[in-house]
């Protein structure tokens, strides 16, 4: 067996990606009492869902309670099989978990909002550093160049579009307040981020949300600003949303072609 | 050769807070390199803050160097920004695999010790220094199989890898004890065969005895039987830079430099013994 071949065998059965295939497995592994080949080949086997569950839960670990160990191990599995692991770093293994669990059925419905909120602040927790432009830099530009700025986004920055409000699961969780609450469903938009070391996470309204997605693809004030139309005083309503995205260090730079 | 570093312990979360507030009390720390690859927030911070201070040295788990797929430049090109940035005073990984079809186990998979791994070995190592820009050092890992085909012993493919691609070992001799232990070969016999120009780092850790075979947890002190060994280890290398791994359930700093310090104690003892 050349080395590709048999790093094929060992692989396939270490991962559960490729079951069987005993009696080769038996041939190349050498059997050493007490244990038997196939025993030693089942040390990494084990070792390889547990370490991954370690993993993801470490990135969701809120959803993996409410699951309870045994659960949350087979999702993982489950979730293995279909999302093998690619990335040198295993803190990647977990990142399509909460979008892989929307489509499983059997589980409290508002758990894949969970994770995908729990993964959020995950990344966003060691997400690269940058920059953090203040207000300052907005009222820096020419008047006649204020309407083409455009803002640049802090990495860690996120924003999710989830089908129900977690917060007061997670708030539950989190502070461990007795029985989780009653699943809400809704359309929410969640934005979660950094301040020095801190994380945070908050609901965004309507508005806000279109707002914040214009700006994220690359909109410029002027067309911010116009995501407000409908609302009692547009102008103030803008004024006061952009400045909070400055104080709460979402803005990494702004720029204009017209500065 | 590398510098001499003393005895350091690995740069775990949990001892962020105690590292930052009470200052870097460790003579030398080593890195989990990809925890902290395109990383900013504390774990950036803390790192900066450490390197600072104190010399560090990263320590990869995913270079797979014995693996069958292409090395991974993307990877690689990472790790050299990180190097960079950080300047540590070595970059090491192991001498193992872990992909296959870009599918990542996040194991330290053991090679067969045979003609075909070695060659492989070799030329991949090479490629890996002339990407980092730097001699690598590649530790022997635990293991809990072997295979059939291996027509090599373990020390000797070890020395060969290091000897024709030109790198440095990190001898970790919680691996050489787990694995003798599990595939019945003399301890002794593998240090005199590693040659001592090559040995450029020590890693000391402590194991789960399971009854069939003894597993690599890191999740407890150095045992007696490691120390015993790392007392013949530091007659036949003299003073290596030696390092405290404890990566699962991490007791409090001073518990984890205590070990560290215990290490000095017995280099001290050994080479003063010796003198």
């Amino acid at each position: 067996m050349t080395l590709a071949e048999l790093q094929a065998l060992l692989h396939g059965r270490i991962t559960g990606m490729v079951p069987g295939r005993e009696d080769e497995l038996r041939t190349e592994v050498v059997a050493r009492p007490p244990l038997e080949a196939l025993e030693r080949v089942e040390i990494y086997a084990g070792m390889y869902l547990h370490r991954l569950v370690d993993a993801i839960a470490e990135d969701v670990p809120h959803t993996s309670r409410v699951l309870g160990h045994d659960a949350f191990l087979e999702l993982v599995r489950a979730y293995l099989h279909e999302h093998p692991s690619r990335s040198p770093d295993i803190g990647q293994a977990g990142r399509s978990f909460g979008a892989w669990l929307r489509a499983y059925r059997g589980i409290r419905e508002d758990l894949p909002d969970l994770a995908l909120l729990e993964r959020a602040r995950s990344e966003v927790r060691a997400a690269a550093d940058a920059s953090v432009a203040g207000a300052e830099e907005l009222q820096s530009l020419k008047p006649d160049a204020l309407p083409g700025a455009r803002f640049h986004f802090s990495p860690a920055l996120r924003v999710l579009r989830l089908q129900h409000d977690v917060r007061p699961l997670w708030d539950a969780l989190e502070g461990d307040a007795g029985d989780a609450p009653d699943p809400m469903p809704a359309p929410t938009t969640f934005v979660v981020w950094r301040q020095e070391f801190k994380v945070f996470h908050t609901v965004l309204s309507e508005p806000e949300a279109h707002a914040l997605m214009v700006a994220r693809e690359g909109g410029t004030l002027e067309e911010i600003c116009a995501t407000f139309a409908g609302e009692a005083d547009p102008a103030q309503t803008a004024f006061k949303t952009v400045l909070s995205w400055f104080a709460d260090s979402w803005v990494a730079a702004v720029t204009s072609q017209r500065a | 050769m590398v510098p001499f570093l003393g005895h350091g312990i690995g740069l775990r979360n949990k001892h962020f807070p105690d590292l930052l507030e009470q200052g870097r009390r460790a003579e030398w720390f080593e890195v989990i390199t990809e925890n902290f690859l395109n990383v900013g927030g504390r774990p950036r911070a803390v790192l900066e803050a450490v390197r600072r201070e104190r010399p560090v040295v990263l320590h990869g788990v995913s270079l797979s160097i014995g693996s069958v797929d292409p090395l991974d430049v993307g990877y690689l090109r990472d790790v050299r920004a990180l190097a960079d940035a950080v300047e540590p005073a070595w970059v090491s990984d192991h001498l193992c695999w872990g992909t296959f079809g870009r599918h990542n186990a996040h194991d330290l998979l053991p090679l067969p010790f045979t003609e075909e791994s070695l060659a492989h070995v070799v030329s991949r190592v090479s490629e890996v220094q002339e990407r980092l820009g730097r001699r690598i050092l590649l530790e022997n890992v635990s293991s809990y199989l072997t295979y059939a085909s291996s027509t090599i012993p373990e020390w000797d493919f070890l020395t060969e890898v290091a000897r024709r691609a030109d790198c440095l070992i990190l001898l970790d001799v919680n691996n050489v004890y787990v694995s003798a232990t599990n595939h019945g070969f003399d301890a002794a016999e593998y240090l005199r065969s590693v040659p001592v120009d090559r040995v450029a780092q020590l890693h000391l850790a402590g194991h789960q005895d399971l009854g069939t075979h003894l597993l690599d947890t890191h999740d407890a002190a150095v045992p007696d039987p490691v120390w015993a060994l790392y007392r013949d280890v530091v007659r036949r290398f003299g003073r290596v830079s030696t390092l405290v791994e404890w990566d699962d359930h991490i007791p409090p700093l001073d518990e984890v430099l205590a070990q560290a310090e215990r290490a000095r104690a017995f280099e001290k003892a050994v080479l003063e013994e010796a003198a």
